[in-house]
C-alpha cells in the first residue's frame, strides 16, 4: 500500500466518523440525564432533509447546517414531550420518533423536489487545509483536508467532555441521570434539564444528517442515514458515556469502514459481506473487551415524575 | 393539616394521571381516526370495477434510476389505458410477500415486484390468488400468473467496459453496487466481459455497499477505488448511486456511467454514458397483455433488438472520446442487435 491509499483510509475515515460523533455526543448529554434518544436516526435523517432543503433555498451551507439542526430538535422536542413531559417509555417513544421520520422524509421530499427525484446537488463546503498539520503523514489526513463542520465536531469532544466533568450544569445533569429524586431535592429541575439534553441530543443529530447530505454527499437519498443513528448509539456505549472515548469509538468505526472499502477496492477474492462486516465485528470485540468496566448512568430510560 | 396535605398530594397525583391518560387517549384518537380515513378509501377504490395495477419497489422511487424508472411506468399504465394504480415500498421479503398479498387480497389484477428478489414471494403468493398476475422485475420463476420480465442491461454495460477499456489509461476499471443480487452481478459480469473483448489483461473491480441508500457510503467507496488508480466507474446502486457520481465529480479525472436510467444529466462532467431500459414501455405492454387477456406465462427477455436496451452518450462528453472508439462500440451494437454477438448472462 502506499501514501494515496493511506492517506485515502485517514480522510475516509474521518468522514465516515464525524456523523457518528456529532450524534453520539448529543446522545451522551441525553443518557447522562437519564434519557435514552433512541430516534437518533430518525432525527438524523430529517437533518439530512432538512440540511439539504436549508441549503438549497437559502444558497448556503451553513444556513442548511443550522436548518438541519432545528429539524433535529423540531423532532426532539416531540419526542421530550412524550419521554420527559408525559414520562411514556422513551424506547417507543424513540421508536416512533425513527418511523415517523422515515415516512415524513420520503414525503417532504417528494412533495419538494418531485416524485422521481430531481437528485439536485446543494451548496456544498469547501475543503480546508490546516498548515502544520496536514503535512505530516497519515496524521495529516485524518486531521486536515476536512469540511470546516468536521473541525467543529472534532473541537466539541473537549468542550463536551469540560462541560460534563468540570462545570456545574455537567454536575446537574450527571445528577438527574443518576437520582433524579436527589438532585430534585437538592433543587435542581429535573425535566428542565433533561428537556434541555434531549433537545440539544436533536440537534447535534440533525446537524450530523445534515454534515451527510450538506457536506458528505452533496444530496439527499431517502433513507441516507442507513442506520448510523444506531451505530452512534452503540458508540455512546462503547464510549462509557464519555466523550473522549466516543471519539475513539467513532474513529475505530469510522477507519475500519474506509478500510474495508479500500480492501474491497485492492480488488479481493474475499466475499465482499465479510468486508461489510468487518466494522461491527471489530466493535463487537472491542465492545466484549471493554464491557465489565462500563456503568451506564442508574436513572437511565426511567421517567421521573414528583411524588 | 396532614389530611389537607395528603389529600394535595393526591390530588397532585390524580392531575398527572389525568394528563397521561389525555394523552393517551389524544394519541389513540387520532390513530383511530387514521385507520378510518384509510378504510373509507380503500372500500371507495373497491367498489369500482376498474383495471388495477400495483407496483412494489425494494426502495425509494425518488432514486432517478432503477425505481424511478418503474413508477412511470406504473403512472404510464395509469394514464394510457386507464388502470387504477398504487404502489409501496418493500424492503425485506417478509416485506415483498405481505405487499404481494395485500395488493392481491384487494382484487388488484396486474402487481409488478421490481427487481430479481421478489421471485420467491411472488411464487408463494400467486398460488392464493390465481386471479391476479405477478410479474417481477428480471428473474427466472414462471408460474401459471406468475413471469419476469428480464431487462439484458448486460447488453449495455458490455457496451460500457468496451468504451472502458479503450479510455483507461491506468487498465483498471471498476463498478460500485448496492447488494450482490444476480441481476446486478450479471450486470458488472457483462461489463468486465466488455473490457475484455478490447483488453484480455484489463483488471476489473467491484465494491458493494450493502444497501441502496447509503449515498455517504457509495462515494467512499468510488473514493477508494479511485485511490486504487481506477479511471472508469459503472454504478448500479439505485438511489446510493448519487454518491458515486458526487466523488467523480469532487476528485475528477475519472468518468462514471449512469445505469438502468438516463442518468447523463445528473452530472454532465463526468457521466459519459448511460445504459438505459426502457421500463415503462415494457410494463405498459405486459399490462396490455394482461388487461386483454392474451397474457402467456412466458421469461421475456427484452434487450437492445426489442428497442428496450439503449446505450446512450452523453453528447456533452462525446468529443472526449475518439471517434474510433464510438465506431467499435457502435458496429458491436449493430452485432447485438443482429444477434452474432451474444452478450454473457449470470441468469
Amino acid at each position: 500500500m502506499d501514501v494515496v491509499i493511506f492517506a485515502g483510509i485517514a480522510h475516509a475515515g474521518a468522514s465516515f466518523a464525524l456523523p457518528l460523533l456529532l450524534a453520539a455526543l448529543g446522545e451522551i448529554f441525553a443518557e447522562r440525564s437519564g434519557v435514552v434518544n433512541i430516534g437518533l436516526e430518525g432525527m438524523m435523517l430529517s437533518g439530512a432533509l432538512g440540511g439539504m432543503i436549508g441549503s438549497y433555498f437559502t444558497g448556503s451551507a451553513w444556513l442548511g447546517l443550522g436548518i438541519g439542526m432545528a429539524t433535529g430538535v423540531f423532532l426532539a422536542v416531540i419526542f421530550s414531550t412524550a419521554a420527559v413531559h408525559f414520562g411514556a417509555d422513551q424506547i417507543v417513544a424513540g421508536t416512533a420518533v425513527n418511523i415517523l421520520a422515515l415516512g415524513l422524509t420520503g414525503v417532504v421530499y417528494r412533495r419538494v423536489f418531485g416524485i422521481t427525484g430531481s437528485t439536485l446537488s446543494v451548496e456544498s463546503f469547501d475543503a480546508v487545509e490546516i498548515p502544520l498539520i496536514h503535512d505530516l503523514p497519515m496524521v495529516g489526513a485524518l486531521f486536515s483536508g476536512h469540511t470546516p463542520p468536521v473541525y467543529i465536531g472534532f473541537l466539541l469532544v473537549p468542550i463536551a467532555a469540560w462541560v460534563l466533568f468540570r462545570t456545574t450544569l455537567g454536575i446537574k445533569i450527571r445528577a438527574v441521570g443518576e437520582h433524579p429524586l436527589a438532585a430534585d431535592t437538592a433543587g435542581i429541575r429535573v425535566q428542565f434539564i433533561r428537556h434541555g439534553c434531549t433537545l440539544f441530543s436533536g440537534a447535534m443529530a440533525g446537524c450530523a444528517g445534515a454534515y451527510l447530505s450538506v457536506a458528505h454527499a452533496n444530496t439527499f437519498v431517502e433513507g441516507m442515514s442507513a442506520g448510523r443513528g444506531f451505530i452512534a448509539l452503540a458508540i455512546v456505549i462503547f464510549g462509557r458515556w464519555h466523550p473522549f472515548w466516543a471519539l475513539g469509538a467513532a474513529l475505530l468505526f469510522g477507519i475500519a469502514n474506509a478500510l474495508q472499502f479500500q480492501f474491497q477496492a485492492a480488488g479481493s477474492a474475499v466475499p465482499y459481506q465479510f468486508f461489510l462486516m468487518l466494522p461491527y465485528l471489530l466493535t463487537l470485540l472491542v465492545l466484549v473487551i471493554f464491557a465489565s468496566r462500563t456503568y451506564p448512568p442508574a436513572a437511565l430510560a426511567r421517567a421521573y415524575a414528583r411524588r | 393539616m396532614s389530611v389537607y396535605q395528603n389529600t394535595s398530594a393526591m390530588l397532585k397525583r390524580l392531575s398527572k394521571d389525568a394528563n397521561r391518560i389525555t394523552f393517551s387517549y389524544l394519541s389513540i384518537s387520532l390513530l383511530l381516526l387514521l385507520f378510518m380515513v384509510q378504510s373509507c378509501g380503500n372500500s371507495a377504490e373497491d367498489s369500482s370495477d376498474a383495471f388495477k395495477v400495483a407496483l412494489l419497489t425494494p426502495g425509494p422511487v425518488s432514486d432517478a434510476g432503477w425505481n424511478a424508472s418503474a413508477y412511470e411506468g406504473l403512472q404510464l399504465i395509469g394514464t394510457t389505458i386507464g388502470a387504477e394504480v398504487s404502489q409501496i415500498e418493500t424492503r425485506t421479503p417478509a416485506d415483498f410477500e405481505q405487499g404481494f398479498r395485500d395488493y392481491a387480497g384487494a382484487g388488484y389484477d396486474l402487481i409488478f415486484g421490481h427487481g430479481f428478489e421478489f421471485q420467491d414471494a411472488a411464487a408463494t403468493v400467486s398460488e392464493s390468488f390465481p386471479g391476479s398476475v405477478f410479474i417481477t422485475s428480471s428473474g427466472t420463476t414462471v408460474r401459471d400468473n406468475v413471469a419476469p420480465i428480464v431487462f439484458e442491461i448486460e447488453q449495455a454495460t458490455y457496451l460500457l467496459g468496451m468504451i472502458s477499456a479503450y479510455q483507461s489509461k491506468s487498465r483498471k476499471i471498476g463498478a460500485v453496487g448496492g447488494i450482490e443480487i444476480p441481476s446486478v452481478k450479471s450486470s458488472f459480469d457483462a461489463f468486465a466481459a466488455g473490457a475484455r473483448s478490447v483488453d484480455p489483461e484489463i483488471s476489473v473491480v467491484v465494491s458493494y455497499i450493502g444497501n441502496w441508500e447509503d449515498a455517504g457510503a457509495a462515494k467512499e467507496a468510488t473514493l477508494a477505488l479511485m485511490d486504487q488508480g481506477i479511471d472508469f466507474i459503472f454504478h448500479n446502486a439505485d438511489a446510493a448511486g448519487l454518491g458515486v457520481f458526487q466523488a467523480a465529480q469532487e476528485r475528477g479525472s475519472v468518468f462514471v456511467f449512469g445505469s438502468n436510467k438516463n442518468q447523463n444529466d445528473i452530472a454532465p462532467d463526468v457521466i459519459l454514458a448511460s445504459a438505459v431500459l426502457s421500463i415503462p414501455t415494457a410494463m405498459l405492454t405486459v399490462a396490455r397483455e394482461v388487461q386483454n387477456g392474451s397474457f402467456s406465462p412466458s421469461i421475456r427477455r427484452l434487450g437492445m433488438a426489442e428497442n428496450v436496451v439503449t446505450l446512450v452518450i452523453n453528447s456533452k462528453l462525446r468529443d472526449r472520446v475518439p471517434i474510433e472508439v464510438w465506431d467499435a462500440v457502435a458496429e458491436s451494437e449493430g452485432k447485438i442487435r443482429s444477434g452474432e454477438l451474444t452478450v454473457p448472462r449470470g441468469f
